[in-house]
C-alpha cells in the first residue's frame, strides 16, 4: 500500500512544472489580494488597533485553506490519469485491494496538501514580515502542523468523493478550473462572509473549507484579537468568519469536532461505494 | 486444464462484442487468440482476467491460480527508471519473486535498468512490461498484442523469450496477435471474428482444415498429365502448368512419384494460415 503512496509522491515532485504551477495557483488568492484588496478592506477595519497585522492573519487563513482543497484535488489527478491510461486495471491484478488503493492514492495527495499549506505558509509570512513586519509565535507551530494535516486529510476525502467517478484527464480539469475559481469566495478567503447575502452565507457554511480557515484565524488571531477588542471580539469575529455562527458561534473546539466527524463520514461513505462495486463484481470460480 | 471458459459474451448497448465463445486452456500450453482488429479478443481477455464482468458464461480456474497480465498499452511509469518500476510493482504483492535481479537478468533488462521508462525503445519497453508481469511468478501470463508494432527481429526475441519461459517453469501463456503467421508458434489457436470463435485447433489442423496446399507441376504434356491426375485431387491447367491442391505433403509426394516422367520441374507451397483465414470468412485479414 505505501509503495503505491510512494510512487505517486515520486511522479509528483519530479515533475517540476507541475509542481510550480500547482503552487501558482494556491498563490493566486494571496496575489489577488495584495493587488485589488488589502487596501481598501484595511479601510473599513481603521479604528481596529493592528488591522493591517490582522487581516494579513485572516487572508493566510483562508488561503492555507484553499491551498489543501486545491493542491489535494490536483494530485488526485494521478488516479484519473491511471483510470485513463488503463494503469489502474493493471494494479486491480495485484494483492492491493481497491479501498487499499483508493486510501493510497488519498495519502499520497494528503502528503502534498499537507506540504503545499506549508510552504505557503512560508511564503506568506516572508511576504508579510517584509511589508508589514508580521510575526506568529514559535508556541503555535504544534497548533498549525496539526491543523495543516488535518486540513489536507479533510480536504482529500471530500475531493475524493467526486473523484473516485471521474476517469477522463479532461473532465477532472474541468472541475479543477471551476473549483480554482469557486474555492476562494466559497471558503471566504476574498469577502468576508458577514458582508454576504443569507445564501451565500449559507453556501459558505456548507463549505468545510470555512471552518478550516476559521480555525486557522483562531489560531494566528486570538492574542491580538483579545488584544485589540478588549476580549469584545464576536462581532468582528462573526463578520470575518474567524468563527462560524450556526445557533452561536462555535467554539474552537467545536470547529475540530465537526471536521473530524465530517473526515469520519466521507471515509465511511467512501468505504460504502467501494463495498457496493465490489458486489457488481462477479468472480472466477474455481474448478471442483 | 487451467482455465475453462463456457459461453462467454459480452454484450454492450450497441453491440456484441463477444459471442458465446469456449475455450480450455491446458496448463503449460501456449494458446493463441487470433483475429482482426476488433474481433473481440481483447474483452475475451479481460473477461478471462477478471478485470470484465461477462454479461453470460462461466469462467472457471484452477483454484489458487496467478495470473498476470502484459497489456497492450503501456502501463509503466515514464517519469520513473526501469528498476524503480520494478522495484515498486514488486512490493504490489504478498509473495513477489525472490530474485529480481535474476528476473531482470533473464528477461535481458540490464542494459538500460537505470533509464527512465520514456527513454527506451518499444522493444525494451516489452521486456520491461514483460519483467514486470513475471513479478508475482504466474501459473497463467496473459499478453494482449505483445509483438503489434514491433520490427521484426525484436518480434523473433520476444517469442524466443516467451517459449523458454514457457518450456522453462512451465507457465501457461496466452497470448492475442492479429500477426497470422504467429499463431504457428502456438500449441492451440482460436481465430475470432465478429466476437465468435470461427475456427480453433492446432495451427497444423487449422491449416489442413481450412488452407489448401498448392502443388504446380511445369508439363511437357500437360493435357495427358490432366487426364492422369485421379479426379479426388482437385487440378486445373494453365498452358503449361497444371495446378493441383493436395490433401497433404504425402499426396503431392505420390503424385509426384507417379508421374515423374512428365514432370520439367515443380513447386509446393504448403497452406497458410493467411489462406485459412480467408477460407473461413472470405476476406483478408489485413
Amino acid at each position: 500500500m505505501f509503495a503505491l503512496t510512494k510512487r505517486n509522491l515520486l511522479l509528483y515532485f519530479r515533475n517540476h512544472t507541475g509542481v510550480f504551477f500547482s503552487l501558482l495557483g494556491a498563490m493566486i488568492s494571496f496575489v489577488l489580494y495584495v493587488i485589488f484588496l488589502k487596501e481598501t478592506m484595511i479601510s473599513s477595519w481603521q479604528q481596529v488597533p493592528n488591522s493591517r497585522q490582522l487581516l494579513d492573519f485572516w487572508l493566510i487563513g483562508g488561503t492555507l485553506s484553499v491551498t489543501a482543497i486545491t493542491t489535494t484535488l490536483s494530485s488526485l489527478g494521478q488516479l484519473v490519469r491511471d483510470k485513463e491510461r488503463g494503469v489502474i486495471k493493471d494494479f486491480y491484478l495485484t494483492d492491493i485491494s481497491r479501498f487499499k488503493m483508493k486510501v493510497s492514492y488519498m495519502l499520497s495527495a494528503a502528503i502534498i496538501g499537507f506540504l503545499m499549506q506549508l510552504i505557503m505558509l512560508a511564503i506568506m509570512l516572508g511576504y508579510f514580515a517584509a511589508t508589514d513586519n508580521l510575526v506568529i509565535p514559535w508556541s503555535k507551530t504544534p497548533a498549525v502542523l496539526g491543523l495543516a494535516f488535518l486540513s489536507a486529510l479533510l480536504s482529500v476525502v471530500i475531493n475524493m468523493l467526486f473523484v473516485q467517478f471521474i476517469s477522463r484527464f479532461d473532465s477532472l480539469g474541468t472541475i479543477e478550473s471551476i473549483l480554482g475559481a469557486a474555492s476562494g469566495f466559497l471558503v471566504g478567503t476574498y469577502i468576508p462572509i458577514g458582508g454576504l447575502p443569507y445564501f451565500a452565507q449559507l453556501l459558505i457554511k456548507f463549505t468545510p473549507g470555512s471552518y478550516v480557515a476559521a480555525l486557522y484565524r483562531q489560531i494566528f488571531m486570538n492574542d491580538p484579537l483579545t488584544n485589540a477588542f478588549h476580549g469584545q471580539q464576536g462581532h468582528f469575529e462573526k463578520i470575518m468568519g474567524v468563527k462560524i455562527a450556526w445557533q452561536h458561534l462555535l467554539t474552537g473546539n467545536q470547529t475540530i469536532e465537526l471536521l473530524i466527524a465530517a473526515f469520519i463520514i466521507g471515509m465511511l461513505v467512501l468505504l460504502l461505494t467501494e463495498l457496493i462495486r465490489s458486489q457488481k463484481r462477479n468472480k472466477v470460480t474455481d474448478f471442483e | 486444464m487451467i482455465i475453462q471458459a463456457t459461453g462467454l459474451t459480452k454484450a454492450y448497448q450497441s453491440k456484441v462484442a463477444v459471442n458465446h465463445i469456449d475455450l480450455a486452456v491446458e496448463r503449460g500450453s501456449l494458446t493463441a487468440l487470433l483475429g482482426p482488429n476488433g474481433a473481440g479478443k481483447t474483452t475475451t481477455m479481460s473477461m478471462l482476467t477478471g478485470l470484465l464482468t461477462p454479461t453470460a458464461g462461466t469462467i472457471q480456474m484452477t483454484s489458487d491460480t496467478k495470473i498476470s497480465m502484459v497489456f497492450q498499452q503501456s502501463i509503466l511509469d515514464d517519469q520513473l527508471t526501469v528498476k524503480e518500476n520494478i522495484m515498486i510493482r514488486s512490493r504490489f504483492y504478498q509473495q513477489a519473486v525472490h530474485e529480481i535481479d535474476a528476473l531482470i537478468e533473464k528477461v535481458g533488462l540490464n542494459d538500460f535498468i537505470n533509464q527512465k521508462y520514456s527513454s527506451l525503445s518499444g522493444g525494451q519497453r516489452r521486456r520491461v512490461d514483460i519483467a514486470r508481469a513475471l513479478i508475482n511468478q504466474p501459473d497463467v501470463l496473459f499478453l494482449d498484442e505483445p509483438t503489434t508494432g514491433l520490427d521484426i527481429q525484436t518480434r523473433s526475441a520476444i517469442w524466443n523469450l516467451l517459449h523458454s519461459l514457457q518450456h522453462d517453469t512451465r507457465l501457461t501463456i496466452i497470448l492475442t496477435t492479429h500477426y497470422l503467421e504467429e499463431a504457428d508458434n502456438a500449441d492451440e489457436v482460436y481465430i475470432i471474428d465478429h466476437g465468435k470463435v470461427i475456427a480453433s485447433g492446432s495451427a497444423a489442423k487449422i491449416k489442413n482444415d481450412y488452407a489448401t496446399n498448392r502443388l504446380t507441376i511445369i508439363t511437357n504434356d500437360a493435357q495427358q498429365l490432366m487426364k492422369l491426375i485421379p479426379e479426388r485431387i482437385p487440378h486445373t491447367q494453365d498452358n503449361q502448368k497444371v495446378i493441383c491442391l493436395p490433401a497433404d505433403t504425402q499426396a503431392a509426394l505420390n503424385l509426384l512419384e507417379k508421374y515423374r516422367q512428365y514432370i520439367v520441374t515443380f513447386d509446393y507451397q504448403n497452406g497458410t494460415i493467411d489462406d485459412a483465414f480467408l477460407k473461413l470468412t472470405g476476406r483478408e485479414m489485413r
